[in-house]
């Protein structure tokens, strides 16, 4: 027993380092000698080990423990516990399989979006609002600016602007779009032959984007009775059709058919015309193959090839219709039958271009 | 998650090197600094508040042994690695309540520390059979072994505490002590 206390007592010093240099070898030697022994230091050993960690863990948890005490808990919980609202717990917890699912949501809306967008034919330009478009519309408005040294009456000062335009009466009532002429200080026309009148603006019908005209010029005298008629009822696709207008300071033939029976975005006032245009055409009249004014063309769509459209003559009809008749002097009237039809086109042309004009204007 | 968790977090370098010199002070800037996402994530995840301190605090020990065991390198965020070990304990302890805990609530990043949680079970297990040991041991040999081996006191000391005559009865007393210890701990 005493033996035996003396044993553990060594053995303690000996792990815990405490022996010196020789009683140490000496130990060791009897570890060797006997097993017993040895297996004791190891026990000894291990318990030693297990008995340190618990030592230091149960110090550490009682260090927690207080620190612990100092924590609010009730408080935390309460505002990192799951929400007590069921609808908030459903969103914490499926936070992911919203997520995913609005995003599928907007990929679809936004595919959908893109598809009417391409399957539509205005482009670009249908993203803007109302506006916008109009303001876009009228950069593409077929206005010509004219060079100045390209004036063929030296007299004048170069126009600004110029466009088409052409005989309602004989009198020399001229219809032609109203953003040729709007702005404008003084309008002038100009015939086939190169004699220029001075003209007032009318009338303005903003609704479909037309002017009329009137030639107060002494030196104007009234055409012979018109060649061409106004067609009262619309016109199919693809019906070959031709304009006359003054991209440059002679009028200028150009042949098309309707591709559409609306014209930009749909609308319904207009004809969609395939036909090649540029600025200076705008108000020219829009004829078909036997010579009947079916519209009047107004633009062209910036971002699409031959989309050039044309107000219809239903519209200039009625247009026509709103004026007083005492402002136009006399009732305008179109001869039922035109003159046209039946002639060849070069023979049409050469009828109509006495009435075609180009329109000057000076802002 | 839109509560944000505002407590002043200590650095991690502050932290290990605390840890190192035993200061009490890291200790308590630890403890205050993550329990909150602890708590968070335990009662997010069918746990109460009871759960996540004993979990939360078994994690501050698996830091605690790896930063003293020497080979701790700071390879994540010091909040990542005891984000990922108390997850670990928790599922560990939702599987064997057999509660539901294939799908848990997550609020931050994970490490792997598969390893760390192991080696911290088997100490866990040695710490409750030392602890059931000293239980079964009985006073006063129990706070005898704990003066002499936990408290550090001398033999004198402990003769004096314990009114004992000379050194040697306590000597006789401990040693006697020790044996019941050691066969209760070794035979558990």
């Amino acid at each position: 027993m005493r033996n035996e206390i003396e044993l553990e007592g060594i053995i303690e010093d000996y792990l815990n380092g405490k022996l010196n240099e020789e009683e140490a070898k000496a130990f060791e030697q009897l570890r060797l000698n006997d097993p017993t022994v040895d297996h004791k230091v190891v026990a000894h050993k291990v318990f030693l080990e297990s008995l340190n960690d618990y030592a230091a863990i149960s110090d550490l948890k009682s260090k927690m423990n207080q620190v612990h005490g100092q924590i609010d808990v009730d408080t935390l919980s309460r505002q990192l516990g799951p929400h007590p609202s069921f609808i908030v717990n459903i969103w914490r917890k499926n936070k992911a399989a919203i997520a995913v699912a609005a995003s599928f949501i907007l990929l679809t809306v936004v595919t959908l979006y893109s598809i009417q967008q391409t399957t539509q034919q205005s482009g670009s330009v249908e993203l803007v609002s109302r506006e916008l478009a109009k303001i876009k519309n009228s950069q593409s408005n077929l206005i010509r600016k004219i060079n100045s040294t390209n004036v063929a009456t030296p007299n004048l000062k170069p126009a600004n602007f110029g466009g088409t335009g052409f005989a309602l009466t004989s009198n020399g009532y001229i219809l032609t779009n109203l953003h040729v002429v709007a702005d404008a200080d003084s309008v002038y026309v100009q015939d086939s032959r190169g004699n220029s009148f001075k003209a007032v603006v009318k009338r303005k019908d903003s609704q479909y984007d037309l002017a009329i005209l009137k030639i107060e010029d002494k030196s104007f005298s009234s055409l012979p009775s018109l060649p061409y008629r106004l067609k009262q009822n619309g016109i199919g696709m693809s019906e070959s059709v031709y304009t006359l207008g003054f991209p440059k300071d002679d009028a200028v033939y150009g042949q098309g058919y309707v591709s559409s029976k609306t014209g930009y975005n749909g609308d319904t006032t207009q004809y969609q015309v395939s036909i090649p245009v540029n600025p200076g055409n705008s108000g020219g009249p829009l004829l078909d193959d036997d010579g009947n004014i079916i519209g009047v063309i107004s633009a062209k769509q910036n971002q699409v090839d031959g989309a050039t459209f044309a107000v219809k003559s239903k519209y200039i009809q009625e247009a026509l219709n709103s004026i007083p008749n005492d402002s136009l002097g006399r009732k305008v009237a179109f001869s039922k039958r035109s003159s046209l039809q039946g002639l060849s086109k070069h023979k049409q042309v050469n009828k109509i271009k006495d009435y075609v004009f180009m329109i000057k204007v000076y802002k | 998650m839109s509560n944000k968790i505002s407590s002043s977090v200590p650095t991690d370098r502050e932290v290990v090197l605390g840890i190192l010199n035993n200061s009490e002070e890291a200790l308590n800037k630890l403890y205050t600094g993550y329990f909150p996402m602890i708590l968070q994530f335990i009662l997010n995840n069918n746990g109460d508040e009871d759960d996540a301190k004993d979990v939360y605090q078994e994690g501050i020990i698996v830091l605690y042994n790896k930063i003293k065991s020497g080979n701790f390198e700071l390879s994540s965020k010091l909040k990542t690695y005891i984000y990922s070990v108390c997850r670990r304990i928790w599922l560990k302890k939702l599987s064997q309540q057999s509660k539901k805990s294939g799908d848990v609530t997550d609020f931050d990043d994970l490490i792997s520390v598969e390893e760390d949680v192991e080696q911290h079970e088997e100490k866990d297990r040695q710490f409750d059979k030392m602890q059931s040991a000293l239980l079964h041991l009985g006073e006063p040999c129990k706070t005898i072994i704990q003066d002499f081996y936990i408290n550090n006191l001398s033999m004198q000391d402990i003769c004096e505490k314990f009114g004992y005559t000379n050194t040697d009865n306590a000597k006789t007393q401990k040693y006697k002590c020790l044996q019941r210890l050691k066969k209760l701990f070794f035979q558990s």
